[in-house]
């Protein structure tokens, strides 16, 4: 039996549980258990009726059932549901248990599933489908009622997109989890409890991890008890006005869920750094640390020890060497507007600590000044904006392996958002909407993460490299590889950090608390001798001096905030980043919305130096004179005080609190440096060789440098340093083309020429490995086979895979075939190759890609921009939703005909090709072989600013008729 | 959310007033009636549904702002009642008397007019009760218990709709002729017509609140007997002590608290009198104190046809915009416009009185001024500064220092008071006496309704969790919260 979707409706639930209704089925003989306790009992109780069920389970599958549905409906005064997820895992280690699972599929009948993350749960654990009749129930309610839905709307039809929206929230977290098939996901338990007592976990949730132990079955009974004491109440009497609970999940209400953001704390926050008042700011991180106390954070269930003797606080370091710790989070400008982008580096850049670009480059206005810019700049997946000038100008590259809010996605700037200024810095076009990729397109294992780690120290000998983790289990061994991958600082990156941007599934329920991922990750560091060559920093909603010690209690040297700058600089916690409306001029790119913000760097200042006052304080109290010195003494966080919270009973944080035996001198923070071995690579001699065009005062005076040299497959990064040089001295505009041109013979090795800036050309006879091109800024790059060779070029393979990923500019010609992921994300550089694999030019953003011969599967996946020109295009190798994209060579137009001729001619004299040459001999006939890939609202976007243009009309006016065109497609 | 970009598309518009010419000839309330209809929903619409809704504990009741916005921008006035009696039990009485603590914690108001939350909750309550959508809510059955309730004023009456629905018998004690405290003959009728408070008494009757008025607990009914009586108390007394003004020439005719010069002209419309025995007509008023009683008074004087009226106030005039020490969202003092200042008087600052001149017959005809300003928090007179006014009627509006100590019921109690005249109260509203409770005015001290009203939820917790071990009844303020302030 084939389900189309795991989520169904009643008469689907219905058709499986009468399937056999008639006996001509037996082989789909369904059963229906009852998913009711009785109250009362307590977890006694909700003990026994489990195992009830499971030996209820045994026997109908012994009586041939081939379908169980576990119900959980016709609850009442006496019965409570048994929680959906609970029956499901219970049952269905149950039946892995008793070799049984197999012969049975599990349908979940419950009143509990409202979210994504309910579905995603349940088949996690071994649900078939999921009924959520409740939900279902509760749209039909809205659909009668007619206020938020529709009134003419078919209430079939707003169930439909209640399960619709459930399954493909599913599909999501698979696809953030990197699983394809709901198959693979069945069961998968792709989850990390926290707070769940290990036996419990054992007996019904088998296989989880739970690291610090804590509630087990008497308390989810307890649980379940109030739930179902609200709805049949001791006294018989149902409150008036109140049929349900006001709920505070997603926004701060007063009787709902508590949050460390709530109305006082922000007040507090905010007017002490206005008003630059401590004793307020006191008064904030008070409350802060009191709520945290309450069960909200881990580090609230911490207490400080006092055994070590404190010392006077004059003795302690000073705030100005504490703030230089501090960072604050990577939120893109085109997140966030250029005012609040701008007020946290200013602020940074005052004190000493620093601010990050996020993953949408730096205006170059700001590159250059010393006061706006910002010292990280970030390396995520979409690669906007990273060119050679962007790295050369860093002092610390942060690679965004995943984000703590929302790991295993990438960010998404809608349309609207790209506004003109946005999409300069991003080398994107205004009103087309961009998409971070999930992943890495050049990082599938470890090895290619130090490849890139490798990249980028080339690109910027003098910065430190950063890798961001997401805290979760096994984070450790994570971040010892990237400690072996020789990254300067690694960054565990906690859950609650985030963005109102953030899918709310996301926001609750992904990561986990960089506690754990911190203690962790110090631990295995540790014990490998690797904790020495790496800085560690932790970030995840740090916001008061507290926070910092415990942090650096745990191992941490360094610390990122987020939300708490963004705060006090006037954030009010609207939570609609993503809808440009935010009321501060934080989260929005309108000139309107942008003109009320109020923000200051000298707020966000007096914010990081009360931060520092109060871990002044505490490192005196600790009886430490620095941060060094306190760095990795989790043996002084006290966890043994009891937590007097009923569910926090079965906690045990001493895990986390390990320090591992280490030999007398072993040091628990960093100093030493990472031996990156550039000083062996071959652009040290091309950098010797260039000589005489990087000593020129200006780019117009360099004098042409020539050179060949031998390259094998060793040589990695080849001309990455030296266009270090280049952009370093004559900054982003490079040199005049092929000022530098050098002939390398042989193989070279990965990452030929990437982030190659103008102004230098590499040719290279033989072939490459992967990722030729990388970032490519305006360099030009040529691979031909060498010329002894005897094959037919344009059948074999020159270049490996991911060529020219992120590429902002410049030229590629690759004379034979290339792998896969060609292109990706390209937004502005010229490539040609004669044939390519799967994938190409996914997330292409501008450039353009020319192939001479066949592509692979899913073309221009993603794609928003740029243009493809494909000889003997095969359609169907084209991604499904790009189809209305895909033009004919009747609707290339004479400018199309003409530049297409001059690119072919070109790579017919770089590289000698036979292909162009062919082509070229019949130019007419060759053009009837081309079809055309450009994305339709980019393709709007460009004629509206080509008739723009043509009409006279100035830059602004232009720039509006091309979000116009965007937005209306 | 109502309309993600209404606050950028829409401008505030809030309820219009009749013509100034027009209303002081009457005492009806001082608004087009129905004007707020057409706009409100759109008004509604400038909400912006704010994570963290600061206008929600802005209001000491903990309004669900967001949400009945949001109803109310959809025109779904019975589930946007139902919201707002979720917390509050008399939105017909904020809604027209609150002075919005909401709308100046209101996010928009960072840098914008802030959304119109009181406009938008009184056409809600009106449209609701229009609609009949407010109706008894009696309690499906019976505790077996009964708890006295002294006071009917908005903590009182707040107090004992919560008991009631919880199971309890509720009784209502008053001592005066009519229900309402100073609802009823404090507040003047151009600002809240009385039918709202009548139909707001039926429909607690109809629940099963039962109410006795002429009956002051102390005089008329021993306080231990009460206590005896019932299975618990609720003293909702009020803050009735009057700030005095004691200078010279303070007993001459014409001098009056503001709350004996009020409940007279209240009395008239209530058809009780033809005339005020304290009428202003034909008279130079003089008002002293600048809150809201006083203005109360100075809109009252203009309707019965006073000559002239001066508001006298010893602090300096009020900002129009926060001042540093009163950011948002704290409520600030702002120099306001009243409506009773809309239609005419002469407001002064920083002047305090030093007597009061008579004439032969014992009148007052003068009142004599000086100018003073603040030193180290007090008010010092500048020399040279003095003055005089025409006086023949002059109103006291200078606040109130806690419980009416005169009448028995706090010795007879043997209830504790606090330093400042309040009756003492610990975290569940109980005072030292068992099973006795104290809300509003007379446990707070002066306040504002609203407050009152959540008082008087709050403390039915206390009574409720007394007198069954636990309770479900919400609890919207504790009785040491203080609205948000620097």
């Amino acid at each position: 039996m084939t389900l189309p979707f795991p989520v169904i409706d009643n008469d689907e639930l219905a058709k499986l549980i009468h399937i056999n209704a008639d006996g001509d089925l037996p082989g789909f003989k369904s059963t229906t258990l009852s998913g009711l306790y009785r109250v009362h009992e307590g977890g006694r109780g909700l003990s026994e009726r489990i195992k009830e069920v499971c030996a209820e389970a045994d026997a109908a599958i012994e009586a041939g059932a081939r379908l169980i549905v576990l119900s959980d409906r016709h609850s009442d005064a006496e019965h409570a549901p048994i929680p959906s997820l609970l029956l499901t895992s219970a049952v269905h280690h149950h039946l892995i248990r008793t070799k049984q699972r197999t012969q049975v599929g599990l349908l979940i009948e419950a009143g509990d599933v409202r979210e994504v993350h309910h579905v995603a749960l349940l088949i996690g654990y071994g649900a078939a489908a999921v009924n959520p009749y409740l939900a279902m129930e509760t749209v039909e309610d809205l659909v009668r009622d007619g206020t938020f839905l529709p009134g003419d709307m078919p209430a079939e039809d707003a169930i439909r997109n209640l399960i619709k929206a459930l399954g493909k929230g599913v599909l999501k977290v698979m696809s953030k989890m990197g699983i394809s098939t709901v198959a693979s996901y069945r069961g998968a338990q792709v989850f990390e409890a926290v707070g769940l007592d290990e036996s419990f976990v054992d007996t019904y949730f088998h296989g989880t991890t739970t690291k610090i132990g804590g509630a087990g079955l008497d308390v989810v009974a307890k649980e379940v008890a109030a739930r179902h004491a609200k709805a049949y109440p001791v006294t018989g009497i149902t409150a008036a006005h109140r049929a349900l609970e006001i709920g505070g999940e997603y926004q701060w209400r007063r009787e709902g869920e508590p949050h460390l953001f709530d109305p006082d704390t922000v007040f507090r926050l905010q007017h002490s750094t206005r008003a630059r008042r401590y004793d307020i700011f006191k008064q904030y991180t008070q409350r802060v640390d009191e709520q945290s106390e309450r069960l909200m954070t881990l580090r609230g269930l911490f207490q400080l020890k006092d055994e070590r003797p404190s010392v006077p606080i004059e003795e302690v370091e000073p705030v100005s060497e504490i703030v230089k710790r501090f960072s604050t989070g990577a939120m893109s400008y085109g997140s966030i507007s250029q005012e609040a982008h701008e007020t946290l580096a200013i602020a940074m850049n005052q004190l000493g600590g620093k601010s990050n670009t996020g993953e949408g480059g730096e205006d170059a206005v700001r590159l250059y000044d010393p006061a706006r810019r910002s010292a990280i700049k970030q390396v995520a997946s979409g690669r906007f904006g990273v060119t050679s000038e962007y790295l050369v100008n860093s002092d610390d590259i942060q690679i965004k392996m995943a984000q703590g809010a929302k790991p295993g996605e990438g960010g998404q700037l809608p349309g609207p958002k790209v506004y003109p200024w946005v999409a300069r810095t991003r080398h994107s076009t205004p009103g087309v909407g961009l998409i971070s990729p999930p992943p890495h397109h050049d990082i599938y294992s470890i090895e290619d993460l130090a490849q890139l780690i490798h990249d980028l120290k080339n690109a910027n000998p003098q910065a430190r490299i950063h890798v961001k983790l997401v805290s979760e289990v096994g984070v450790g061994t994570v971040a010892a590889g990237v400690s072996k991958a020789h990254a300067d600082v690694v960054l565990i990156s906690g859950h609650d950090g985030g963005t109102g941007a953030s899918p709310l599934t996301s926001l609750k329920h992904a990561g986990g608390p960089w506690e754990l991922g911190l203690a962790e990750t110090q631990q295995t560091l540790l014990l490998n001798g690797l904790r020495d060559r790496i800085v560690v920093q932790t970030d995840g909603q740090l916001k008061t001096g507290r926070d910092v010690v415990v942090a650096a209690l745990l191992g941490a040297e360094e610390f990122g905030f987020a939300t708490a700058p963004l705060v006090v600089s006037g954030c009010i916690m609207m939570r609609v980043c993503h809808l440009d409306t935010c009321p501060v001029g934080i989260a929005t790119q309108n000139p309107v919305l942008r003109e009320r913000y109020n923000g200051k760097a000298e707020f966000v200042v007096n914010y990081f130096q009360f931060i520092a006052e109060e871990v002044r304080e505490l490192l005196a109290e600790l009886g430490f004179r620095s941060l060094d010195e306190a760095i990795g003494h989790a043996e002084l966080l006290d966890v043994s005080r009891a937590v007097d919270h009923w569910k926090a009973q079965g906690l045990d944080l001493e895990p986390l609190l390990h320090v591992p035996d280490l030999p007398d001198g072993a040091v628990m923070h960093q100093v030493t440096e990472q031996d990156h071995g550039l000083a062996k690579a071959l652009d040290v001699e091309l950098i010797k060789l260039s000589a005489d065009a990087l000593s020129a005062d200006s780019g117009q005076d360099a004098q042409p440098v020539r050179g060949q040299l031998a390259i094998r497959n060793i040589n990695r990064t080849v001309g990455t340093m030296l266009g270090h040089e280049v952009t370093k001295k004559f900054g982003g505009a490079g040199l005049p083309d092929d000022t530098i041109d050098i002939t390398f013979t042989g193989s070279a090795g990965q990452s030929f020429g990437a982030f190659l800036p103008r102004g230098v050309t590499l040719r290279l006879e033989g072939d490459a490995n992967d990722y030729v091109g990388k970032g490519l800024s305006g360099g030009r790059l040529v691979v031909r086979p060498d010329r002894g060779a005897d094959h037919l070029a344009e059948f074999s393979t020159i270049a490996g895979n991911t060529l020219a990923y992120g590429a902002t500019g410049g030229e590629m010609f690759l004379r034979g075939k290339v792998g896969e992921r060609f292109c990706v994300r390209n937004s502005g550089a010229l490539v040609v190759s004669e044939g390519v694999g799967d994938h190409g030019c996914e997330y292409m953003t501008g450039g353009a890609a020319v192939v001479l011969g066949e592509t692979g599967r899913n073309f221009g996946a993603g794609m928003s921009g740029g243009t493809a020109y494909v000889v003997d295009l095969d359609p169907d190798n084209v991604n499904a939703g790009l189809r209305d994209a895909v033009h004919g060579h009747e609707d290339l137009d004479d400018e199309d005909k003409a530049w297409l001729h001059d690119v072919v001619r070109r790579h017919h004299q770089e590289t000698g090709s036979t292909v162009a040459e062919a082509l070229l001999a019949d130019w007419d006939t060759a053009l009837t072989r081309f079809g055309k890939v450009i994305p339709a609202t980019y393709k709007a976007v460009l004629a509206a600013k080509d008739a723009a243009e043509r009409a006279g009309l100035s830059e602004s006016e232009t720039h509006e008729k091309m979000m116009e065109a965007a937005i209306n497609g | 959310m109502a309309d993600p970009k209404g606050f950028l598309n829409t401008d505030r518009e809030v309820a219009q007033s009749r013509p100034v010419e027009e209303r002081v000839k009457d005492w009806n309330e001082v608004y087009v009636p129905g004007s707020l209809l057409p706009i409100v929903s759109k008004q509604a619409g400038r909400c912006m549904d704010c994570g963290i809704p600061f206008c929600h504990q802005g209001c000491p009741l903990g309004n669900l702002i967001p949400e009945w916005n949001d109803y109310a921008y959809r025109e779904d006035w019975s589930a946007a009642s139902e919201r707002l009696h979720a917390t509050n039990n008399f939105p017909e009485f904020t809604g027209r008397l609150c002075p919005a603590p909401c709308e100046s914690a209101c996010v928009l108001g960072i840098n914008q007019p802030p959304v119109t939350i009181k406009n938008v909750e009184v056409t809600i309550i009106d449209k609701a009760w229009d609609n009949g959508y407010v109706t008894p809510q009696p309690p499906e059955r019976l505790s077996g218990k009964t708890v006295a309730v002294i006071g009917s004023g908005p903590a009182g009456l707040a107090a004992a709709q919560q008991l009631t629905r919880a199971g309890h018998t509720a009784v209502v004690y008053e001592r005066a002729d009519r229900l309402g405290g100073l609802l009823r003959y404090g507040i003047p009728e151009f600002k809240m017509e009385k039918r709202h408070i009548n139909r707001r008494i039926e429909q607690m009757r109809a629940e099963g609140t039962k109410f006795r008025t002429e009956v002051e607990i102390g005089r008329d009914i021993d306080a231990k007997k009460l206590r005896k009586r019932h299975d618990a108390v609720v003293i909702a007394a009020g803050a009735t002590t009057a700030r005095d003004l004691p200078v010279p020439g303070r007993d001459l005719n014409g001098i009056h608290q503001a709350m004996e010069y009020l409940p007279p002209s209240n009395k008239v419309q209530e058809g009780d009198l033809t005339v005020s025995p304290i009428s202003a007509e034909g008279k130079h008023v003089v008002v002293i104190g600048g809150g809201d009683t006083g203005a109360d008074c100075v809109g009252t004087a203009h309707r019965q046809g006073a000559v002239s009226v001066t508001q006298l106030e010893i602090m300096p005039k009020p900002g129009e915009e926060r001042s540093e020490n009163q950011p948002w969202p704290t409520f600030p003092m702002l120099y306001k416009v009243s409506s009773a200042h809309e239609e005419g008087g002469e407001r002064v600052y920083s002047v305090s009185t030093t007597h009061f001149e008579g004439d032969e017959n014992g009148d007052v005809q003068w009142l004599h001024l000086v100018e003073v300003e603040m030193k180290d928090g007090k008010p010092e007179q500048k020399p040279g500064t003095e003055q005089r006014i025409p006086a023949q009627l002059v109103t006291l509006a200078m606040g109130f220092t806690g419980v009416d100590r005169e009448n028995g019921l706090v010795e007879q109690f043997g209830v504790e008071l606090d330093e400042r005249g309040n009756v003492a109260r610990d975290g569940n509203y109980a005072t030292n006496v068992d099973g006795v409770f104290v809300a509003g005015d007379a446990g707070r001290g002066q306040s504002l309704i609203v407050w009152a009203i959540a008082e008087g939820r709050s403390a039915a917790k206390g009574v409720d969790r007394y007198l069954m071990g636990t309770s479900a009844l919400p609890a919207p303020v504790g009785p040491t919260d203080r609205a948000m302030a620097v």
